[in-house]
């Protein structure tokens, strides 16, 4: 086991990790964020993204030590408070999900790509989005979502 | 703001936010896998990696000595302990006339494997990674079989056999219609078009993986099933039926959020008895979590059907007779509904919408050392209704005549409404010319070849397609029951036993709560998904909204009629006297009453309730016409949609936020049956070759986004009490001929002609650009 210091959702985290495990194993297990699914083993389906430094990453395909001393956002920690980010309020209101089986990767990936490129064409939300499967919404309704939180959040001066 | 202005806002018909995303956008969800019990244990399997062998042996003993293994099954320890095999009784004939046959499926194999991925030992430990290493230390002795894939090659003399009582690989044969009558239309018509067509085999793909936990209340002998399933009820039933010494009684099943089912959670898995089994010997919680690999190999795929379609038709195009020879591929078990999908169900709505008099329909359902079949998205209707659309476009070539034209020319009038069928279903209603007729204003038919010579200026060539059609829901279990709470903090229970998958029916019902109650959305509770609290037959089949909805309003009126008596014993009126609005009891012309909650408090179990129940009279059937535009660029086959239009004739509709969802969600899964995705599995060793989303291509983000979606709701179904018919299933049946006419269309605008039919799905860029240059794949018939 090796000792492991980072930040989740804004708060410190020390604890012991065994070397082989996955961020994702870490999340969902020790730290009881089971908001962050897994739905493969090849890191193609991106329901496991989260931030890392403000990235979108798969937290499948890393070692939970490979975040040492680094700050880790699950979609747990998106909300600001007691409101709904304005991507979680957008894929509400879009009808963005429907099993959300998928949401909390897609909203992770949306999140990194809003803080890289805060306006983005509905070209370049496809295209941040190529690493998140949906089986139930077609994408139609994921990247009008993405889009009207970009607007919001523009109209408002706001950051993702 | 008034109450009633509140619930009017969130009634049926309205466009309400879904109650279900406030806990899912913030990853609060309950998935099986999100369950943590304490003294957890981990069962993982141990799969085949052959397609067809005889197990010699299972030794065990090296996984039981690893550390943190706590126990190891093989088939032959199940069968010891008294665990029955699966049911899969194959309710048709065989050609012979003998009943229909399959091996016996066990939980974990016997004595032989059929297919990749088939069970043969399961290894529960104290971690996972114990179980792992456990099933690595399993030593299976295997004798590797000769092995067959493709149902033309199963047929053929000399292909191994998987199943004793069918020497001939085939399981169950059924043929439909008049044989007779439809070869002589034949013989008078004075067009005949004939296709090959293979509709792929399918992996349905739900986000979530299957997710089993078991747990055993030592002091009752009760058992808890957690797990991702459509069908609660169906998993008691069959956990009890498998498990010796097990009532229906002494198991609970319990089913929180389900990541996509899409049909493939239906019905218990060998998985599910596995998993159970050991929660009750081992006498501690076991989860079982399936690798995605696992989901490829062993859930149940969809689809696989080659067929030989024939279309006769006069000088005028009437179609006079419709004719096929199917060949289905069960996979290495046949599967009830596996079956049933492919000999009954689809051909069910074979002539579609168009008044066809004579039908000759011959389906043999084959085994093959594949996974087996089961529902998938459509189930059996996709795949009928893809052999007509193409037939009819292909007949259209043939005679020169507007694709549209020849299907206006055969649709079914409204004035034979009700209208039976070859195949004995009864149509209630249907107005299919207009639905065409406004889909072809929607998508501007008439200025398509403007459209075709801007991309032909791009260098592109485009093709159209379109689809008319209508579907079978419902099932077939119509009936649905409701049980209601009232509960004094303010808050109204429906208690129902089917079960959302994604497709937001708590939202749905709550509306239609909202519509008889009068309050807030908010302050409805949609329960499901617990079988000590109601039984049913869960959610497939598009049936959920039309025979549940119907019950939830049942039961909701019962109640209040109920709560009107209450009100007049807490008022000292006659109930005749009391009427209710918003949340509220009032004697009628005076300002004395009482709120439905506070009337709740009074009762002596501090509740109002009631039961209701409603069934359906008959099969729901939805109809549109879908018109799909592609492009393709002609340097290397890549295909792509340019304009998809759709009209849909459901009724009434609930929650139009919600149905749009679901047809034009639908819709791209049927688009990724035409465009991408395949289940392939090696010819020679039966090796499944697309185990992850790396080899299987689900559709991606950039698949399309410009859907036109109109509804007519001016039709209602006339056998249910809302009127509404199932929408679940119709955008991923229609998308897919239509997506495949459009690109037939282009290819036979090239010079390849006629020939352009000779195309098979998925028409990935390669499949493309080979037919570009008249090269095909074709069907190779024993």
């Amino acid at each position: 086991m090796t000792s492991l210091r980072i930040q989740v959702n804004g708060k410190p985290v020390e604890t012991d990790v065994a070397p082989q495990t996955l961020l994702v194993d870490l999340l969902r297990g020790p730290l009881a964020l089971t908001g962050t699914h897994q739905g493969c083993d090849t890191a193609q389906c991106g329901a496991c993204t989260v931030l890392l430094d403000g990235l979108a990453v798969k937290s499948c395909s890393m070692l939970a030590l490979q975040a040492q001393g680094r700050a880790v956002t699950t979609v747990e920690g998106l909300a600001r408070g007691d409101a709904p980010h304005p991507l979680q309020e957008a894929f509400m209101a879009c009808h963005g999900l429907q099993c959300g089986f998928c949401t909390p990767g897609m909203l992770m990936s949306a999140c990194g790509l809003l803080r890289q490129v805060p306006q983005p064409s509905d070209a370049q939300i496809v295209d941040a989005l190529e690493g998140n499967l949906c089986r139930c919404t077609g994408y139609v309704n994921i990247v009008a979502a993405v889009q009207q939180a970009a607007q919001v959040m523009a109209a408002a001066g706001e950051e993702a | 703001m008034s109450t009633t202005v509140e619930a009017g806002r969130y009634g049926s018909g309205k466009a309400v936010r879904r109650v279900e995303d406030p806990a899912l956008v913030r990853g609060a969800g309950r998935f099986t896998d999100d369950l943590t019990r304490a003294a957890q244990t981990h069962l993982v399997f141990l799969r085949s990696p052959h397609a067809h062998a005889r197990i010699r042996n299972v030794d065990t003993s090296a996984a039981l000595a690893l550390p943190g293994v706590l126990a190891v099954y093989s088939g032959a320890d199940l069968v010891v302990a008294g665990v029955k095999p699966m049911g899969n009784a194959v309710p048709f004939p065989r050609p012979d006339g003998q009943p229909g046959a399959s091996a016996t499926r066990y939980a974990i194999a016997l004595d032989r494997v059929r297919y990749v991925g088939e069970a043969v030992a399961a290894v529960v430990a104290e971690s996972r990674e114990a179980a792992m290493n456990g099933a690595e230390a399993v030593m299976v002795d295997f004798e590797d079989l000769p092995a067959v894939t493709d149902p033309l090659l199963a047929i053929r003399a000399g292909a191994p056999v998987l199943c004793d009582q069918a020497p001939d690989n085939i399981a169950a044969e059924m043929r439909h219609g008049d044989a007779a009558a439809a070869d002589d239309a034949f013989k008078r018509a004075a067009h005949v078009v004939s296709l090959d067509l293979v509709n792929q085999r399918l992996a349905p793909s739900a986000m979530e993986p299957r997710v089993v936990l078991a747990e055993l209340d030592a002091a009752s002998g009760r058992l808890t099933v957690t797990l991702s399933s459509q069908m609660p009820t169906a998993v008691r039933d069959g956990i009890a039926n498998a498990l010796p010494g097990l009532s229906k009684e002494q198991v609970r099943v319990l089913v929180g959020d389900v990541g996509g089912g899409f049909g493939m959670k239906t019905g218990v898995y060998p998985e599910d008895i596995v998993v159970a089994h050991a929660a009750r010997s081992l006498k501690r919680p076991v989860k079982w979590c399936a690798q995605r690999l696992e989901e490829f190999s062993a859930s149940v795929h969809g689809r696989d059907v080659v067929t030989k379609a024939e279309l006769a038709l006069d000088a005028t195009g009437k179609v006079l007779a419709l004719r096929t020879r199917s060949y289905a591929n069960v996979g290495g078990y046949a599967m009830t509904v596996g079956v049933a999908i492919q000999l009954l169900i689809g051909p069910w709505v074979s002539t579609s919408i168009y008044d066809i008099p004579a039908i000759s329909l011959h389906l043999s359902a084959v085994m093959t050392n594949t996974t087996p079949t089961g529902a998938y998205r459509g189930a059996g209707r996709p795949e009928a209704i893809y052999i007509i659309e193409r037939l009819m476009d292909a007949a259209a070539r043939e005679m020169k005549l507007d694709g549209a034209e020849l299907r206006r020319r055969n649709m079914i009038r409204p004035d034979r409404m009700p209208y039976k069928n070859p195949m004995g279903q009864t149509y209630d209603v249907g107005q299919f010319e207009k639905m065409l007729d406004q889909g072809l204003a929607l998508a501007d038919w008439g200025g398509y070849e403007a459209r075709r010579a801007a991309s032909k200026a791009r260098g592109r060539l485009r093709g159209r397609g379109i689809a008319t059609f209508l579907e079978w829901t419902g099932g077939n279990a119509l009936s649905e029951q409701v049980t209601v709470n009232v509960r004094p903090e303010g808050l109204i229970e429906l208690t129902i036993a089917t079960l959302p998958m994604g497709q937001g029916i708590a939202t749905s019902f709550a509306q239609l709560a909202v519509d008889v109650f009068g309050v807030p959305i908010e302050q409805i509770r949609i329960l499901h998904g617990d079988t000590d609290r109601a039984n049913g037959f869960g959610s497939a089949g598009s049936r959920s909204l039309f025979t549940g909805g119907s019950a939830v309003q049942v039961a909701s009126e019962r109640t209040v009629e109920h709560a009107k008596e209450l009100a007049g014993e807490a008022l000292e009126a006659s109930p005749r006297d009391i009427e209710y609005r918003a949340g509220r009891f009032a004697i009628v012309g005076t300002d004395r009453g009482i709120g439905l909650f506070e009337l709740a408090a009074k009762q002596p179990d501090a509740r109002i309730s009631a039961d209701g129940a409603a069934t359906a009279g008959a099969p729901s059937w939805p109809n549109a016409c879908h018109v799909c535009e592609v492009e393709i660029d002609p340097e290397t086959g890549a295909v792509e949609l340019a304009a998809y239009a759709s009209v849909n004739d459901i009724g009434r509709v609930v929650s139009p936020t919600i149905v749009r969802g679901q047809i034009e969600g639908g819709a791209v899964q049927g688009i990724g049956q035409a465009l991408c995705e395949q289940v392939v599995y090696d010819r020679d060793s039966g090796q499944l070759l697309t185990a992850s989303f790396m080899d299987y291509a689900l559709p991606h983000a950039d698949t399309f986004r410009g859907f036109e979606t109109v509804f007519d709701t001016s039709v209602p179904c006339t056998t249910n009490l809302l009127g509404a018919k199932g929408v679940g299933e119709l955008g991923t049946i229609g998308a897919t001929p239509a997506v495949v006419n459009a690109v037939v269309d282009a290819l036979a605008g090239t010079g390849l002609g006629g020939d352009a039919e000779r195309v098979q799905m998925p028409l990935t860029a390669p499949v493309v650009w080979r037919a570009l240059h008249g090269d095909f794949d074709a069907v190779a018939w024993g």
